[in-house]
């Protein structure tokens, strides 16, 4: 049965109520939901990874490897630690991982199982048939194994604030504040960072230290505290959590700003803090470590500083007669504790000899007649979902106790993880039997416990010699305790087992049940390295980090290697230190806030006109306007390109990246970024140019229009404008720094709407009845400036759709007024909008390339037989030297050609191989000659056919030959016969009309 | 994350950075002399050495301006940066700096620890 500590401080005694699995109990403000379990006398809490085991609560803080819980109340929060969550009234929480209930698990057949689960188990089963992972195995295994139920619905509930300090002091506990109170008042910036709501750490937890200054330790927390916060260069963070400590001294800490009380959802309820120091110092102490034995996860078997902890810090005594087992001095602390409380422990149980163990606990249970096994272990325990009898052995003979909890003490690890992530040396120190920190990698300070100092007699010297370098004034600290000062320990990891059964397991790590026997088995098989074990066994890959087993662990497999600790070496420690949901991270950058949306001038008619979106980039562009409700896209696409080519449309290009060249030598600079010739071009005319890598290959795509040697205008594709610009800007800066250029990006300044057809023209008029727009006033590729209302205009000739075309530029504010205009005039002449797949499929069938669905980083022009396009007089451009190096000019590269069908009911799909065979064997044995790949596939409604354009080796050689085109879902292939890609007015007479 | 100091703005995050290679490899003034050879060195060619690196640096997200650091890639600390124009920093310039195999820790990887 529990009791209560009526001393305890820390708790209020005001009573709430809290739901467990359906079960309302009473609770304490302050409470975590463990002591609040416990309380209530609740020991089962949920049911264990693998096997489906009860577990129960066996630790009092971060480091819990079991009572893992979900609490419905907030939005259903999965795998939340029972020892650090604080409980409000009315939260809801219910176990894990079981069904139909915690108590009767039908999981647990997992148990009886057992044995063939083993080490490597899912290795070696789920091998076989084809198939039967994907649609059986790993469905069946997700089931039964695992922990909690993701929430269904994610909300934003983070916010990030950014740091940056002369000093962290992590952990406020007795060397972190002490360590604090040498910065009180000085010039230094110092962030205190505490896990808990309180500051004190050991100081709250046990009651090893009686007095500090000749003050009581709640005084002297008390004391400091407040000197801390008069002094105005150190800021304390509670309920915060260190996680990441990464390099240049960048620290990440997660705050929970609602430890204890009911969220608000209007509020932000986590904050993750980022902060970059000079100097770090780790002062957040030791995690206790178990013991293996028979049944050590039984719910009752605790460590035995957790159990003082409960009562010290919690109020709550677990249980009042529990059995110690310890290897360490440390265990009389709890006992002196209980003892005070009227409590009498069943018996203690030392596995050091009688002679080491300090006379104060040999006293202690003569005068208490406490049954006093030494030089004895723990030979495992039985019962059913609980701690019933304990089984000790002394020597030859074995004794069995009755009680239902077991403290168990297997000594203290160095909480090394964050000076690990932070890449220093730890070494193996044999007083302690552990790793400590060795050599520092950064500006990193370790203290007290965390430094491998159990002692705390010498802290005070520690604390004053380590922080020397700071120059600050000595702290004093005259410690009185209530526990002998030598820390005292006798190595033990693994308790004999009476019999070897196949049932009967002693656990190495409770999160993801592994036992001894699994570690023992990877090494026989041959996984002797500890990083390959790790990985086989999964041991402590929990989100515990087995943070009280994986010392243990590593101790075992030495013995069993016959190898030194310090030999096999530890696994990575790697952040986070504790699990950091993703909503932590993600903060505000969630939904909308993600990435920025661009919209164009036009947006809202779009909006207004059934416009489906597509996302270019950032950019927002309509794919297509839907004429009825009815309408598939299909259709939609269909309807635009055939009413295009018989009257006109118009497509809101602004998204079209626009970067402005200008400069003595924008000429030159120009010459040599582009493929083209551009010192023969007349002013205001335009061209179509590319740019290449110093690869050769095809980067971008754009017209660019020369208004004079020292003024061009350059467009890009959508997507590649920053790139675009980034690359030219690299050049001129570090290749030609001589080059009088300067780049500006224009892309919104400018509304730009491309209108196209044979009717363009007519509607170009009406809107523009000053212009003259007669081919020999206004030829294709030229541009002029207007005067258009209050504002000024640029309208150039050019397309993309191979028909009559002009594109409008305009500054944004009055891009909307002039769109709508172009349709009131355009209404007669059936003008319509269309998207950007229409565009796609016009270009198509003109046999105009993409930048990224044509080329994809391997093509160059030669490749799409765009000879024409490279200025081969000029002496140098980006990428020219390439185009005749042996590989770029081989005969047999992928070269753009047109594809139709030769039965023209026949669909070509984008993406599909061209091969030799017109059918697919059932079986492939052999590889099938691939001769290229269908860049672009399309129904033309204005041929009536399926076109494709396609990359194929060798293309320019094999026109009018017949292959065949793959088909999803089909071994008949689809006979093609290679043609010239423009399909649509190979004279240009549109274009030019 | 590392800091990076921008030799125009100052100290920054990393995140405001993007990193361009190899410096000091200053592209052919007479691309078409080359042989086939020498030019796919130039092009596709680079240094990835363990330990001191000169490389290029531009502060994207911030001033737009390009520069180049010298960085030891076993420690990922930042030596020393310099401008565009300014001479390669000499490499007996940094032999006094930090050594680390490749900043693990001695025994912060069990296989390390038993391949020694």
């Amino acid at each position: 049965m529990s009791a209560i500590n009526n001393k305890c401080e820390y708790i209020s005694k005001k009573q709430i109520k809290i739901i467990f699995d359906g079960k309302t109990y009473e609770a304490y403000e302050g409470d975590t939901i463990a002591s609040a379990l416990l309380r209530n006398n609740i020991r089962l809490v949920g049911r264990s990874f693998k096997y489906h085991r009860p577990r129960g609560i066996y630790t009092c803080g971060i480091e819990e490897p079991n009572a893992l819980v979900q609490i419905i109340s907030e939005h259903n929060e999965p795998n939340t630690r029972a020892t650090i969550k604080r409980v409000y009234d009315g939260m809801e929480i219910t176990s894990q991982n079981r069904w139909p209930s915690l108590r009767y698990d039908l999981g647990a057949i997992n148990n009886i199982l057992s044995p063939i689960f083993s080490a490597g188990f899912y290795y070696k089963t789920f091998m076989g048939p084809k198939g039967f992972w994907k649609n059986l195995y790993e469905p069946l295994i997700r089931r039964s194994a695992g922990l909690g139920k993701p929430p269904k619905n994610f909300r934003s509930k983070s916010t990030h604030q950014y740091h940056n300090t002369d000093v962290v002091i992590i952990g406020a506990g007795l060397s972190g504040l002490a360590a604090a109170k040498k910065f009180i008042n000085t010039k230094y910036k110092v962030l205190l960072i505490e896990q808990d709501s309180y500051l004190g750490g050991v100081l709250k937890n046990s009651n090893k230290v009686k007095t500090i200054n000749d003050l009581t330790p709640q005084e002297w927390i008390n004391e400091t505290e407040e000197l801390i916060l008069n002094s105005k260069n150190i800021n304390i963070l509670k309920n915060t959590l260190v996680t990441t400590y990464n390099f240049t001294n960048h620290l990440i800490a997660l705050e929970d700003k609602f430890a204890g009380k009911k969220i608000d959802l209007n509020k932000s309820e986590l904050t993750l803090h980022k902060i970059r120091t000079s100097n770090t110092i780790i002062a957040n102490g030791h995690i206790e470590r178990f013991i293996s034995f028979r049944n050590n996860d039984l719910p009752g078997v605790m460590l035995a500083s957790s159990f003082e902890k409960y009562i010290h810090r919690y109020g709550v005594v677990p249980e009042k007669e529990p059995v110690i087992f310890t290897n360490n001095s440390s265990s009389l602390s709890l006992l002196k504790t209980l003892i005070s409380l009227g409590c009498k422990p069943k018996a203690y149980v030392d596995s050091r000899k009688k002679d080491n163990i300090e006379t104060e606990i040999k006293k202690i249970l003569k005068d208490k007649e406490i049954q006093f096994f030494s030089d004895a272990e723990i030979e495992g325990c039985d019962g059913n979902k609980k701690v019933e009898t304990i089984t000790i052995r002394q020597g030859k003979s074995f004794t069995k106790l009755k009680s239902s909890m077991l403290c168990v003490s297997g000594g203290y690890n160095p909480d090394i993880h964050l000076f690990t992530q932070s890449k220093g040396l730890v070494k193996w120190d044999k007083n302690i039997l552990s790793f400590k920190p060795d050599t520092p990698f950064q500006k990193t300070i370790t203290l007290g416990s965390t430094s491998g100092n159990y002692s705390f007699k010498k802290l005070c010297d520690e604390i004053n010699e380590k922080l020397s370098i700071f120059k600050t004034k000595k702290v004093s600290l005259d410690i009185n305790l209530n526990v002998p000062n030598k820390f005292s320990i006798k190595e033990l990891w693994e308790t004999k087992k009476k019999s070897n059964s196949n049932w009967s397991k002693s656990f190495i790590d409770l999160h993801n049940d592994v036992t001894t026997k699994d570690l023992k088995q990877a090494i026989t098989e041959g996984f002797d390295r500890i990083e390959h074990l790790k990985r086989y066994t999964t041991n402590s890959m929990g989100t515990d980090q087995g943070k009280i087993s994986s010392i243990n662990s590593l101790a075992i497999v030495s013995k069993m290697l016959k190898k030194e600790i310090s030999e096999v070496g530890t696994t990575t420690y790697r952040p986070p230190y504790a699990p950091l949901s993703f909503a932590a991270i993600a903060g505000r950058s969630t939904y909308e806030f993600y990435d920025p949306e661009r919209k164009t001038s036009i947006h809202s008619w779009h909006l207004k006109n059934n416009a489906v979106f597509e996302d270019v980039g950032q950019w927002k562009r309509p794919w297509y306007f839907k004429a009825s409700e009815n309408e598939t896209m299909h259709q939609a696409v269909q309807r635009e390109s055939k009413m295009l080519r018989e009257n006109a449309g118009i497509l809101d290009g602004s998204t079209l990246g626009k970067i402005e060249i200008k400069g003595r030598d924008a000429l030159e600079f120009m010459n040599l970024m582009y493929t083209n010739a551009f010192s023969k071009m007349k002013p205001m005319t335009s061209r179509y140019a590319m740019m290449l890598g110093e690869d050769g290959m095809i980067k971008d795509d754009g017209i660019i229009c020369k208004i004079s040697d020292q003024h061009f205008i350059a467009t890009t594709t959508s997507s590649g404008a920053p790139k675009v610009l980034a690359d030219m800007e690299e050049y001129l800066q570090t290749e030609w720094p001589h080059l009088q250029v300067y780049l500006n990006s224009i892309t919104e300044q400018f509304s730009t709407f491309n209108i196209s057809g044979p009717k363009t023209r007519e509607i170009m008029m009406k809107v523009f009845p000053d212009i003259d727009f007669s081919n020999d006033a206004f030829p294709f590729m030229t541009f002029k400036n207007f005067d258009y209302k209050e504002t000024k205009i640029r309208i150039m000739r050019a397309s993309f759709t191979g028909e009559l075309g002009y594109e409008i530029y305009i500054p944004p504010k009055f891009g909307l007024e002039l769109w709508e205009e172009i349709f009131s005039c355009g209404k007669e002449f059936n003008l319509i909008p269309y998207g950007t797949e229409t565009m796609h499929l016009l270009r198509a069938e003109k046999g105009y390339i993409v930048i990224g669905q044509e080329t994809d980083g391997t093509v160059t022009p030669i490749d799409l037989n765009y000879n024409w396009m490279i200025g081969k007089n000029k002496k140098d451009f980006i990428g020219k030297r390439s185009l005749s190096r042996p590989d770029t000019s081989r005969e047999d590269r992928k070269q753009l050609v047109g594809l139709s069908p030769i039965n023209k009911k026949d669909i070509i799909e984008e993406g599909q191989h061209i091969v030799e065979l017109n059918e697919l064997p059932k079986k492939i044995i052999n590889p099938i000659k691939y001769l290229g790949h269908v860049s672009s596939g399309y129904h033309s409604p204005n041929l009536n056919h399926s076109i494709g354009l396609a990359m194929i080796r060798g293309g320019k050689n094999l026109l009018g030959q017949k292959f065949f085109v793959t088909a999803t879902g089909k071994t008949k292939n689809i006979p093609v016969e290679i043609v010239n890609p423009v399909f649509i007015d190979p004279e240009n007479k549109r274009l030019t009309s | 994350m590392i800091l990076i100091k921008c030799p125009y703005c100052g100290q920054r995050d990393q995140s405001e950075f993007a990193n361009g290679g190899e410096a000091h490899v200053i592209r052919p003034k007479n691309p078409e002399s080359l042989s086939d050879k020498d030019w796919g060195e130039y092009v596709f060619y680079r240094n990835n050495p363990k330990g001191i690196f000169y490389e290029r640096w531009v502060h994207s997200h911030g001033c737009k301006k390009w520069f180049n650091a010298v960085r030891n890639t076993s420690t990922d600390q930042i030596l020393k940066v310099y401008k565009v124009n300014e001479k390669r920093p000499d490499l007996s310039d940094f032999e006094n700096t930090l050594k680390s195999p490749s900043g693990e820790p001695l025994v912060g990887s069990g296989n390390f620890a038993v391949k020694k």
